[in-house]
């Protein structure tokens, strides 16, 4: 299908693209387009108006300053996949990034545009809380930084406000032995994660796990901090059993969804051999003592 | 799909299912009600603009309230058509007295058809409990607003 009649304006800066946002509220912002065209050729969503921030070239970098890791909202998945610096200080961005759709999407989709759109089965979402990242938030009242654990609020719904646009996302490099991962079970025909878990650990001295961070996306309305896991690996040695018995906690407390391709049990199931996997995953990256 | 889940309002059960069957306030408690028009006995005219995230859609139908017994039970039956597709459906609520609260549950069978379910169909269920739980909210505030 054809989308419905919308304008258009590519924005040359974010004050630009703010602006134009402020003075048009149903305007929609238009980053890789991956998301937001197909639900406008279906003609799902109807914005009046289009302000295509994808060109403007100094929203996409990474880059490290000061100990900490910056990525321009419109950084294309492939330019982090293919990071030399990520690769190094935090692989599971690159390692998520070359979990997504195909070659097309990557190349075209950005990170800004996919967290912004909070896809309930989207990859970005479970690394980011994995991370503890905090997203940068830019308006014409200026900047605010919303930590991950508050970004996803629920279905296609982030803490962004009207008016806001997502600048930059920024994650604290970690110190010390860490090891992360990302796992999934892609859906056959969209790429997209039917479940999808992403695992960030901290290891003593000991070998002993100091703060696991696990994000799982796909199997509700939004991506999650799976908590209680958690709980179960922190200030323990990670032996099977243990990561056995605290991946069997991956979905407490979440209000599972199922579609026709995997029921809620399905995906429940799912989510706890993930966690599993991505913490054995996690755990062959830590660096040797 | 089914929908099915308990919702408890703290409000008497009494004043619940008055706002549940009084199409003014369903009006104001459906996210994104646009009208709501009474077109015989029971049964009422809906026009909605649901929107969530960059997916909006205006959905037009008919509501048919059946089987009522207040203050325990009825059955609501729905179908309408928009833009996006169509939904069809019917549920039951019931409604339980636990002493000042109401516990509302609800079990019902929707179809949706059409662009909405292609694309939307791993969303579908999501979407449904979105809106539900903003219509209960809105209908706590109802019911306990209305107390004398």
């Amino acid at each position: 299908m054809f989308a419905a009649q919308f304008d258009y304006v590519r924005a040359k800066t974010l004050d630009e693209a703010l602006s134009l946002l402020a003075q048009n509220e149903d305007a929609k912002i238009l980053a890789g387009g991956h998301s937001l065209i197909p639900a406008m050729k279906l003609r799902l969503a109807q914005p009046p108006l289009l302000i295509d921030i994808g060109r403007i070239s100094d929203l996409a970098y990474v880059r490290e300053d000061g100990g900490q890791i910056r990525i321009g909202a419109m950084t294309t998945h492939y330019q982090i996949e293919s990071s030399d610096l990520l690769k190094r200080i935090c692989p599971l961005l690159p390692q998520c990034a070359a979990a997504i759709g195909d070659v097309q999407v990557r190349n075209k989709g950005t990170i800004g545009g996919s967290l912004a759109h909070s896809d309930p089965a989207g990859d970005w979402p479970a690394a980011i809380i994995a991370l503890n990242a905090e997203m940068v938030a830019a308006s014409r009242n200026g900047e605010r930084t919303i930590k991950a654990d508050d970004f996803f609020v629920d279905l296609l719904t982030t803490a962004l406000e009207p008016g806001e646009i997502l600048r930059e996302i920024r994650i604290n490099r970690s110190n010390g032995r860490t090891g992360q991962a990302y796992t999934k079970m892609h859906h056959p025909a969209s790429g997209f994660a039917v479940v999808g878990v992403a695992a960030n650990l901290s290891l003593d001295a000991d070998g002993s796990c100091q703060k696991a961070n696990i994000g799982i996306t796909g199997v509700s309305s939004k991506a999650y901090r799976a908590a209680a896991a958690e709980a179960g690996l922190n200030g323990s040695k990670l032996d099977e059993q243990t990561i056995a018995s605290a991946a069997s906690h991956a979905t407490d407390g979440v209000d599972a969804n199922g579609d026709l391709f995997a029921s809620a049990d399905y995906r429940r199931h799912l989510a706890e051999v993930y966690v599993r996997r991505a913490i054995a995953g996690a755990m062959k990256s830590v660096p040797p003592a | 799909m089914k929908i099915e889940g308990t919702q408890e309002l703290h409000a008497p059960r009494e004043r619940v299912y008055a706002a549940l069957t009084d199409p003014q306030v369903l009006q104001r408690c459906i996210p994104g009600c646009e009208s709501l028009e009474k077109t015989g006995n029971d049964s009422y005219a809906v026009t909605i603009k649901a929107g969530i995230g960059a997916i909006k859609g205006t959905f037009k139908g008919n509501v048919r309230l059946e089987d009522m017994r207040a203050p325990e039970h009825y059955r609501i039956v729905v179908d309408g058509k928009g833009g996006p597709g169509f939904v069809k459906g019917s549920g039951d609520f019931d409604l339980e007295d636990t002493g000042g609260a109401a516990l509302i549950r609800y079990s019902g069978e929707l179809q949706v058809g059409g662009a909405i379910a292609g694309i939307g169909q791993r969303m579908i269920e999501g979407a449904a409990k979105m809106m539900a739980a903003r219509f209960f909210k809105a209908l706590e505030t109802e019911a306990k607003d209305s107390q004398p």
